[in-house]
Order: structure tokens, then C-alpha cells, then sequence
């Protein structure tokens, strides 16, 4: 092996001389890219039907999305809707959990239900072939799920184990906190249950929730990959989805938000050997024309290996292995925010640290070269999203949940591209600059407490054990 | 091949892609087209072209991991990982990152036990970018003192995320390989100690760039959108004048044959839930039996209606969240690489002992061995793992990983579909053979993790196992 290796060495072929290897290559013109044509039309119940064709790969992607979020929760039962998309796939009545699990798994195709703030999804992908019979188990277990008494009682079970895992989690702790400081008494305060509200769950509460948001004028179904013709898949749909009755929903009006004032919380996590940070402030919503201005400037601050906070918080002073900015537009608020985690003896430092990079960012213009490479990152990791179904699928629910106008995607690209340096310093002004903002931190309060002080009046709470505790007075 | 936690080290956390690297499934319905070959150096190179979407993915792989790191350089293959974005003979230090974002790309970087990857995604025009970024570091990295010591702090900082503060993944990482491999080269921490990651040097940098970053121990894939004669060409002028190096000697790894198991309690201070993991040593990579355990592996965890779900977290409810693989924690069907293990992991509800759990799981075993596996639930399982595959195949990078590890380690891209023949030729006579002959209770090696009690604050420190 050795000799032959060697060998070779000799043979150096020629073309190599013929680059320069000290300077990247002049890169030619991109190759533009066409989404595919997206068809929409009603039912006459109201389902709105959407169908992307892209036959690449022998797959169906599909969405049946609600506006049935984690902020219908009634306010004393948070974590109900999740509880609903769950109980969704546990029994109907034409099948139980396993007979759906074993027709699904004969499609070859995943079932999936899930919530977020603003809609809950019934999510699937299936090979193509087996498209019809997917939309049918979608229909059985979105119409006709009955919550079975012992299915319910094991997710109640399950639920309240995996939030002791959750809360075993710092990432999840901090988010948790963040939202409801941020969020104060309002629907967004809540991204999962409590060990009591999910004792509150019953078949009626679950039985309310579905038959009051889960109707088809309150949905879409989303459809891409290698369809069927037109006619024959929406015949499919009609016959699957046609005989839903509509309902009227009741409205869903927004309340304000707490206003912003500097808030600093440590949830105690003894024996924790570093802390995760999370800070930052209720931001623009999706459809806001700060929406674009916030995410490039995200970008340049904490996007990615060339984003500011990266370069200094990690490579510089080796504080982080991770640290970055996090822009979560919802449908009527947003939040925005920092996010890192540091070992104890730097916290000061690297909190200090993070917060003037966000102030630089509010009180200077980024500089044109940074805007470039950021506008140049959003727009390929925009690209790149579009390889897989679930890239457009997912960016289709997006424009419907946040009410998004119709050219959102086509125009993706001219709006990254237009936006200038003092629209990023006017939105970072409103969403990045600290004083009014939230820092909440997971540590071991032991270590950590006394040098956050100096960064406000600081609030320890106990580590969630499942049960809400009261806040330690200190 | 469920997964739900799984381990992995990486140069950074990724918060834009979640790639799910699963295995390789199906047949005529999805052929990958692709062609390799090797430059004089002996690096080897796969193109895989599609030009659907104008993005190219760039993956190079290196035919070295933990598994090979010496003693007291535990954490080594990592590190090192880290210092091949820290700049090379025409780039400094942060334009690495710098090229590929502001020009529209993503990157990473992971180590695992057998070997390390690098990616850069880019829009299709920027192929001849990304080569010169991949050649110029594999042809003169820069080492230098600073960039070591600012490393060994991203990477020590990394192990306090990933591991020291996270429930159960010191346990998978640190303990569960000391428990049941007895070679050093298994054996040991991937992420190392702190000790070891300190004690490393400028010159182990150089000495392991000099032995395993050479051309003829890389695989270098390109997959998408690009006009193959011109990959090929810029593929030539900036790799094709990089040195071979001698052939670098892979460790012995042999492990002594199992003749029992042996079982270890451990308390984790963050953890809240109970687990367990059970591990069986398992057959080599690309016999009859392991694809006869690839089927049995898919019988229990693949699916919702796999044995495990229906069984176990239905029918028993004891158990809450689980995943197994051959290959687990690190790795799956596509890159297992003998000596490996099939290993289960497991967390279950607090009013079972964890003895009842692992007998629950080893009866799913016994009973597959016993009664085989009917033709219908084989038929399911195999439209599972067809669906697997074409999913995971849709992006150009995930094509350029699986494409790239076939060729690393078998020389044969060509598996990514004949090894989703190979595994439905399987009878449920294979399968009941292969559970009989690896998978029996006598053979299994258990950690049981327990949740530590509630400490006051003054001793919480010490912690651990």
C-alpha cells in the first residue's frame, strides 16, 4: 500500500497548476429557481385545498392544519390542544390505536399530530402510491377520533413523565420561563402543560376542544409531491373531506401584552455546571414590515458560524460552544432573542458581552458588508429549504397560519434583499435593545446569583419539578 | 432505528437544518444515480447529479474517529475536527464560516467513533467555492497555539452543554462504553476527559492532520445540481496535487467474545425518569446476519406499530420513550462498523424495577425468536423502511452522506440500494436465527440509570455517578 501511495506521488497531473489555489474561484451567474405553481380552491364546507405538484421523489407530503393552537387553551387547562392532537391518533370510531398504527405503517408513510402557539397540525408523508388511502386515515383520526377512557388515562400518565423529562431540560426550563415573563397573563404566556392542568383533562374537555376549532372551514389541507391528476385527487378529497360540516368558530381577539420592563430571572438548578442563557423581547409579528429588517439583523448578530455573537462570544473569548439569536414571529406577537449557554465563572462576562453586541445593534448601522452576506445566507438557506416536500409544505401552513399574502414566497427574495441598514437599527431599536428586556437564566443559583446581580434585581425560582412552586423570596 | 435522543458531536449546534441521517431502504422506486472513482492520490470521489433544485451539497469524510485516538488523548478526533475551521495556508481564521454563509451555504462538521465529516450546502453556483474551501484546509492547515487553546475551550464548553448538564448522555457516553467494550479503542469517552483535551498539543494536531487528513484516506462527494465535466475538473485542480501520505494502520479493536453480561447501576443527578440500556454484541457489518438483524431491529422499534409501541409503551405500559439500532448510541445500519453492538435504550415509568424492564424487552426477543415474524408484519415493516428511505434521500446532502460513507467504508456507493434488497431478502427464519444466536439474555450488558435524589445545595456539586 505504502509503495503504491508513493507511486503516485510522481504523477502530479497538470491541470492542477492551471488554478489559482490562493484566491476562490470567480463563481458563475445562479441558476434561477421556480417554485412550483401552487392550486387552491374551496369546498363548499369551507376546507380550503391547496396542491403543489413536484414528482421528484415518489412521496405525497400533506398538512391538514387548524387555527387551534396552544392559545385556545382555556386559560385553566394550558396544554389542551397539545392533549387533543395527541388523542387524535389514539383510537376512532372505525379504528383503534392499532389498527391505525398498523395501516399507517402498511402505507409506508408517517401520521403525525402537533401543536404550536397558533394552529395544530395533523401532518403526514406517505409514498405516493398509497396518497388516497393516507387522506383517508387522515380524515378517520381528524372527524372521528374518540379519546378511549384507557388511552387517555396512559396519556395522562405518559404527558405528566415526559414534563418531568422537559423540566429536567435547562433549553426547555428557560424557554418556558421566557414566554410567560414575556408573555405575562396572555394566551402566548404557555408552551405546555402543568402536572395540574393535565389532571384536568377529561374526554369532555377533549370532545369540546376538537368539535368547537377542528371544523373545516377553520383548516386547510396542503398537498405536495407526485399527485394523482386534478380531478382525481380532489375527488378524493371531497369524498374524504366533503361531508364535514362547517361551523362557525368563535373569534379570537388578541389581548396586549405586558409592557416591557427589565426583568431578570434564575431558575435554580442545583449541581448545574453551566448556565443557559435565554434574553431578549417580544418582537415583530409575521406579517409586520419590521418582520424583514428583524431577521436580517438576527442574521448578522447571531445567525449562524459568521453571525457577531459567534465570532466574539465563541471564537474569540471561548465563553459558548453555542450561542446564537432566535426570531419567533406568531401570529399576533413575536418574540426575539439571544441564546447561550456558558460555564459559571464567566457568566457576567459573557451576559455583559451579549448585551452590548444587542445595544451596538440598535445604537450603529450594521455595515454594508455584513447586510450583503447576510441578505446572501437568508436567500440560500431559503433555497436549500426547498429540496425536501416538507420545505414548501411547511412554508405554505406558514402563510396561511400568519396570514401571510399570497406572493410570500416568490417575493421572499426582493424583500431580504431590500432591506437597508437604518431599517435594522429601527427594529433592533424596538426588539434587541436592553433596558426593557428579559433575561432569564438556568444555573445553579449557588454560583451564579451573585454575579447577575449586578445586571438588575435578581428573581430565583426553584427548578420545576412537574408541580409549579412558589418563587423563593430572597 | 427509532430515534429520540440520540448523540452527537458536532463544530457547532445547528438551529436552521435537523438532519435525520436514517438508513438506506429502497427499491426500484428510488435509484440514486452516481459515479466514483479515484484521483492518482488515492482520494476517492463520488458525484451523485440532480438538478431539481440549483443547490450543491460538498461532503467530505475522513477515514478516522475516536476509535482511534490514543491513550490519554481521549476527545482527540473532536478536537481536531474543531481546528480544521480554524483557518489553513489561504483562509484565516473565521473565514471558513465566512465564505460559505456569505455566499449562501450552511456547514458542519461531526465526529464519530469510525470517522469525521465536513459539509458545506451551497447554491449550484458556488461549487468551485467550496471545493477550494475543502482542498485548502486538507492541503495546509493552520495550527497554531492560539487556535488549539481556543478550541479546547469551545470543545470543553461543548461537553458541558452536551453532556456534564444534560440528564442520561454522560452515562451514554462515558460510562456505557467503559461498561461493555473491554478494548480501550470502544471503550473510551468520545468526547474525552478534561484532562485529555487539556493535555493536547500542537504537535498531536500536526501529527494527526500529517497520519489521517490525507487525500488517499478521504472520500469526497459531490451531490446535485453541477455539469459533471466540470466537477470533475475543478475536482482535479484542487485536489488533485495534494501528497498522499502512507496509509495510516487502523488500531486493533478486537474485543474478547462475550460469555456473559454483566449489569451496572448508576444515579444521574439531572435525570428525572429512569432508564435503561441493554446492548448485545452483534454480527459484522454486511453478513447475512446483519441484515437479518437490521429486519429483527426493525420488527421492534420501526413504525407505530412495531413490537416495542404495541407492547410495551400500549399493551404493558412501562415503558415511555424508546430507541434502539445496531450500532447505538452512535451510529445505524449505514455506518455500523464491526466491533459494534445492537443496543436498545429505554425510559420507563417509575413503578417498574428495572430488572422487570429489561426482562420485557429480552421476552419481545425470546418470543421473535421462538415464533418468527409473520409475512404480513414483515410486509409492514418493509413499507416503513421504504418510506424511510425516500424521505431521507430528498435533500442533496443526505445523498452525499450516505453516498460517501458506502464508499468509505465499503468502496461500494452502490449499497444505498442493494442494501435495501439485501435486507428484504431476510425471512423471518433469518431473523429468528439471529436473535437466537446474538440476542440472548445470557449476552446482554445493562445500565440501569436512576435519577439521583434531591440533594441539599451545599454537596450538590459532586453529583454523578
Amino acid at each position: 500500500m505504502r509503495v503504491w501511495t508513493m507511486l503516485m506521488l510522481a504523477a502530479l497531473p497538470i491541470a492542477a497548476q492551471t488554478v489559482d489555489l490562493t484566491k476562490p474561484p470567480v463563481s458563475k451567474d445562479p441558476r434561477p429557481y421556480k417554485l412550483p405553481p401552487v392550486f387552491e380552491t374551496k369546498l363548499p364546507n369551507g376546507l380550503t385545498v391547496m396542491l403543489a405538484e413536484d414528482s421528484r421523489f415518489p412521496l405525497v407530503t400533506a398538512r391538514l392544519v387548524f387555527l387551534a393552537g396552544n392559545k385556545r387553551d382555556p386559560k385553566e387547562v394550558p396544554g389542551l390542544a397539545a392533549s387533543v392532537a395527541a388523542m387524535l391518533m389514539q383510537g376512532t370510531s372505525d379504528r383503534t390505536y392499532q389498527q391505525i398504527a398498523e395501516d399507517l405503517d402498511g402505507l409506508g408513510g408517517t401520521l403525525t399530530t402537533g401543536t404550536g402557539a397558533d394552529s395544530l397540525t395533523v401532518e403526514s408523508s406517505v409514498l405516493a402510491e398509497n396518497a388516497g388511502k393516507m387522506l383517508a386515515l387522515m380524515a378517520d383520526v381528524s372527524r372521528n377520533a374518540v379519546f378511549p377512557t384507557n388511552e387517555l388515562t396512559l396519556h395522562k400518565q405518559n404527558r405528566k413523565q415526559t414534563l418531568m423529562v422537559q423540566h429536567s431540560q435547562p433549553a426547555y426550563l428557560a424557554n418556558e420561563e421566557y414566554r410567560r415573563v414575556l408573555f405575562g397573563d396572555t394566551p402566548y404566556a404557555h408552551i405546555g402543560p402543568t402536572a395540574e392542568s393535565i389532571d384536568k383533562i377529561d374526554q369532555k374537555a377533549l370532545e369540546t376542544f376538537r368539535d368547537t376549532y377542528l371544523v373545516p372551514n377553520n383548516a386547510w389541507l396542503i398537498l405536495v409531491g407526485k399527485l394523482p391528476a386534478r380531478d382525481e385527487i380532489l375527488r378524493t378529497v371531497t369524498t374524504q373531506f366533503g361531508k364535514w360540516d362547517q361551523k362557525k368558530v368563535p373569534a379570537y381577539l388578541a389581548p396586549k401584552p405586558p409592557a416591557p420592563k427589565r426583568e431578570l430571572v434564575l431558575i435554580d438548578r442545583p449541581g448545574s455546571v453551566q448556565a443557559d442563557m435565554r434574553m431578549g423581547r417580544l418582537a415583530a409579528t409575521f406579517n409586520d414590515p419590521d418582520y424583514f429588517p428583524e431577521t436580517v439583523g438576527g442574521i448578522i448578530e447571531g445567525g449562524g458560524p459568521n453571525s457577531r455573537l459567534f465570532l466574539d462570544i465563541r471564537e474569540k473569548r471561548g465563553f459558548a460552544y453555542d450561542v446564537h439569536t432566535e426570531v419567533a414571529p406568531l401570529a399576533d406577537g413575536g418574540t426575539f432573542s439571544a441564546v447561550t449557554q456558558v460555564r459559571n465563572e464567566v457568566v457576567a462576562d459573557a451576559l455583559q458581552g451579549i448585551l452590548e453586541h444587542l445595544d451596538r445593534m440598535a445604537n450603529q448601522p450594521v455595515e454594508r458588508q455584513e447586510l450583503t452576506d447576510a441578505k446572501s445566507y437568508a436567500n440560500g438557506v431559503f433555497l436549500l429549504g426547498m429540496e425536501p416536500q416538507r420545505g414548501l409544505a411547511d412554508k405554505l401552513v406558514q402563510i396561511k397560519v400568519m396570514n401571510l399574502p399570497k406572493n410570500y414566497l416568490e417575493t421572499y427574495t426582493t424583500k431580504i434583499n431590500s432591506v437597508e441598514p437604518d431599517q435594522i437599527e429601527a427594529a433592533a431599536k424596538k426588539y434587541m435593545a436592553t433596558g426593557n428586556d428579559t433575561i432569564v437564566v438556568v444555573g445553579d443559583a449557588a454560583a451564579i446569583e451573585k454575579p447577575l446581580e449586578k445586571f438588575g434585581t435578581v428573581r430565583v425560582v426553584k427548578q420545576e419539578t412537574g408541580k409549579q412552586e412558589a418563587a423563593r423570596p430572597q | 432505528m427509532r430515534k429520540t435522543a440520540g448523540i452527537s458531536i458536532a463544530l457547532f449546534a445547528t438551529t436552521l437544518f435537523v438532519a435525520n441521517l436514517a438508513f438506506a431502504a429502497p427499491e426500484s422506486d428510488l435509484h440514486i444515480p452516481f459515479e466514483h472513482y479515484k484521483l492518482q492520490n488515492g482520494m476517492r470521489v463520488v458525484l451523485s447529479r440532480d438538478t431539481a433544485v440549483p443547490v450543491i451539497a460538498l461532503y467530505v469524510i475522513y477515514d478516522v474517529g475516536a476509535r482511534s485516538e490514543e491513550k490519554g488523548r481521549t476527545g482527540f478526533a473532536h478536537l481536531f475536527e474543531h481546528m480544521m475551521f480554524e483557518g489553513s495556508a489561504n483562509l484565516k481564521k473565521g473565514d471558513h464560516f465566512k465564505y460559505v454563509q456569505s455566499n449562501g451555504g450552511t456547514l458542519n462538521g461531526s465526529t464519530h467513533p469510525d470517522y469525521t465529516d465536513y459539509f458545506e450546502t451551497m447554491p449550484s453556483n458556488k461549487l468551485g467555492l467550496a471545493l477550494w474551501l475543502e482542498s485548502d484546509r486538507m492541503r495546509s492547515l493552520a495550527i497554531t497555539p492560539e487556535n488549539l487553546k481556543n478550541q479546547q475551550e469551545a470543545v470543553k464548553q461543548e461537553k458541558r452543554l452536551s453532556f456534564d448538564n444534560q440528564a442520561y448522555n454522560t452515562a451514554i457516553i462515558d460510562t456505557w462504553p467503559a461498561l461493555t467494550y473491554s478494548n480501550f479503542q470502544s471503550a473510551h469517552s468520545l468526547i474525552g476527559s478534561y484532562e485529555d483535551l487539556e493535555a493536547a498539543s500542537v504537535d498531536d494536531v500536526s501529527k494527526f492532520f500529517r497520519t489521517y487528513y490525507a487525500p488517499n484516506n478521504a472520500v469526497l462527494v459531490i451531490a446535485g445540481d453541477f455539469e459533471t465535466a466540470d466537477a470533475k475538473k475543478m475536482v482535479e485542480q484542487y485536489f488533485g496535487n495534494i501528497p498522499a501520505q502512507p496509509q495510516p494502520k487502523r488500531p486493533d479493536m478486537t474485543e474478547p467474545v462475550r460469555t456473559e453480561g454483566k449489569m451496572m447501576t448508576v444515579t444521574d443527578q439531572h435525570a428525572r425518569v429512569p432508564a435503561v440500556v441493554m446492548g448485545w454484541p452483534a454480527p459484522t457489518r454486511h453478513s447475512p446476519e446483519f441484515y437479518a438483524l437490521g429486519m429483527l431491529d426493525a420488527v421492534l422499534t420501526a413504525g407505530q406499530s412495531s413490537r416495542v409501541q404495541l407492547d410495551l409503551v400500549k399493551g404493558k405500559q412501562s415503558i415511555l420513550q424508546f430507541e434502539a439500532n445496531p450500532g447505538w448510541p452512535f451510529a445505524s445500519l449505514n455506518d455500523y462498523k464491526d466491533p459494534a453492538e445492537y443496543a436498545a435504550f429505554a425510559l420507563y415509568k417509575p413503578n417498574f424495577k428495572p430488572q422487570q424492564i429489561v426482562d420485557q424487552i429480552q421476552e419481545e426477543i425470546d418470543r421473535i425468536a421462538k415464533e418468527g415474524v409473520d409475512q404480513a408484519e414483515l410486509e409492514r415493516v418493509k413499507a416503513v423502511l421504504r418510506f424511510q428511505k425516500v424521505t431521507n434521500l430528498q435533500s442533496s446532502l443526505e445523498r452525499a452522506k450516505v453516498l460517501g460513507l458506502f464508499e468509505l467504508m465499503d468502496g461500494k456507493p452502490e449499497m444505498v440500494d442493494q442494501d435495501f434488497t439485501n435486507l428484504f431478502a431476510v425471512t423471518s427464519a433469518q431473523i429468528q436465527a439471529v436473535a437466537k444466536k446474538y440476542l440472548t439474555a445470557a449476552r446482554h450488558d445493562v445500565l440501569v440509570i436512576l435519577p439521583a435524589p434531591p440533594k441539599p445545595p451545599a454537596e450538590a456539586k459532586e453529583g454523578g455517578k
